[in-house]
């Protein structure tokens, strides 16, 4: 961890909102885009960031300065993740959600780069396709997939964040992968 | 999958997980060259993570920090100490004028004293 980080957080651990600011602008999107792949619902994972960076301030004394900071955030908004679908499981009967209403959400705050009207519906149905598929997976297998293929991070760091053996978290990812492999090809018809 | 080797399997995970050493790559690419089912198999695996890594990463807005900061408890900090921190060179000056004005005080204690010596010495002299 870089010494700005770590001076921030001396600072946080001080309850100075400014130095915490920093620290949320430095990891908001990130912490935003699991959330997001995790639940698959723009204002859940909104109102999930914000609960994430929260809890983190209230229990920064919790927070083991000898590891990463990103590790330890990434682990409280996947579990917060976890335990929203969890709930969600148990009242889905109530607000499932209209298909279609979730896709519009999402492309209203995504960024319109200037391509065509064809690229852009292309890319939605793409980018809802693909979310509808993560959000089919069981959640540990779920968890693993979207910190390696979203966050992009090593093996070693997701089993940290999600504190089960390496061993495991290439068993979820490979068996994750498979479901969406298997998933993704069924629709087109190819199905091995 | 027809191709019942769970071993090709494996190494495609592990090229996956690019775990896989140089020779175990040219074992599997040997076999994909020459099993169809292995080979798409591999392709819709590749195929299904490039997806996934090619979502998009939307930002927040602008005011979700602020957001967030609302909803944090207080801050402990004294409003004096705050107002320290955001101006250090009044500060350093507001704490450099009690040492210094100790000194004078102190100097000017001095003076007045050694000043009555000579007066009630010269009043001793006197009589």
């Amino acid at each position: 961890m870089d010494q700005t980080e770590k001076r921030l957080i001396k600072k946080v651990k001080k309850r100075d909102h400014q130095a915490f600011a920093l620290l949320v602008e430095r990891y908001k999107n990130s912490v935003f885009a699991i959330c997001l792949r995790m639940v698959g619902q723009v204002q859940e994972a909104e109102d999930l960031s914000q609960e994430a960076f929260i809890r983190a301030y209230n229990h920064i004394d919790q927070y083991d300065q000898e590891r990463k900071f990103s590790t330890w955030l990434f682990r409280i908004a996947t579990n917060l993740s976890i335990d929203f679908l969890r709930r969600r499981k148990n009242t889905v009967s109530l607000d499932a959600s209209v298909p279609g209403t979730e896709e519009l959400t999402l492309n209203a705050i995504l960024p319109d780069e200037g391509e065509h009207p064809e690229e852009r519906i292309l890319r939605k149905e793409t980018e809802a396709f693909v979310q509808h598929e993560i959000d089919k997976l069981p959640e540990k297998y779920r968890s693993a997939v979207v910190l390696k293929y979203i966050e992009d991070l090593s093996l070693k760091e997701i089993s940290e964040i999600m504190e089960i053996p390496v061993g495991t978290v290439k068993t979820r990812i490979h068996r994750g992968r498979e479901m969406l492999r298997k998933n993704m090809t069924v629709k087109g018809g190819k199905q091995t | 999958m027809s191709c019942s080797s769970v071993k090709y399997l494996s190494l495609m995970n592990k090229v996956l997980d690019q775990e896989a050493t140089d020779q175990e790559k040219q074992q599997l690419f040997e076999h994909l060259a020459s099993c169809d089912t292995c080979r798409i198999h591999f392709n819709e695996l590749k195929a299904s993570t490039e997806l996934l890594r090619r979502l998009a990463h939307p930002q927040l807005p602008a005011v979700f920090t602020k957001t967030v900061l609302e909803q944090l408890p207080p801050e402990k900090r004294h409003a004096i100490r705050r107002w320290g921190s955001q101006h250090p060179v009044l500060t350093t000056m507001a704490i450099c004028v009690v040492p210094m004005s100790l000194v004078m005080i102190g100097a000017r204690r001095q003076v007045r004293e050694k000043n009555n010596y000579v007066l009630i010495k010269g009043l001793g002299d006197q009589t």
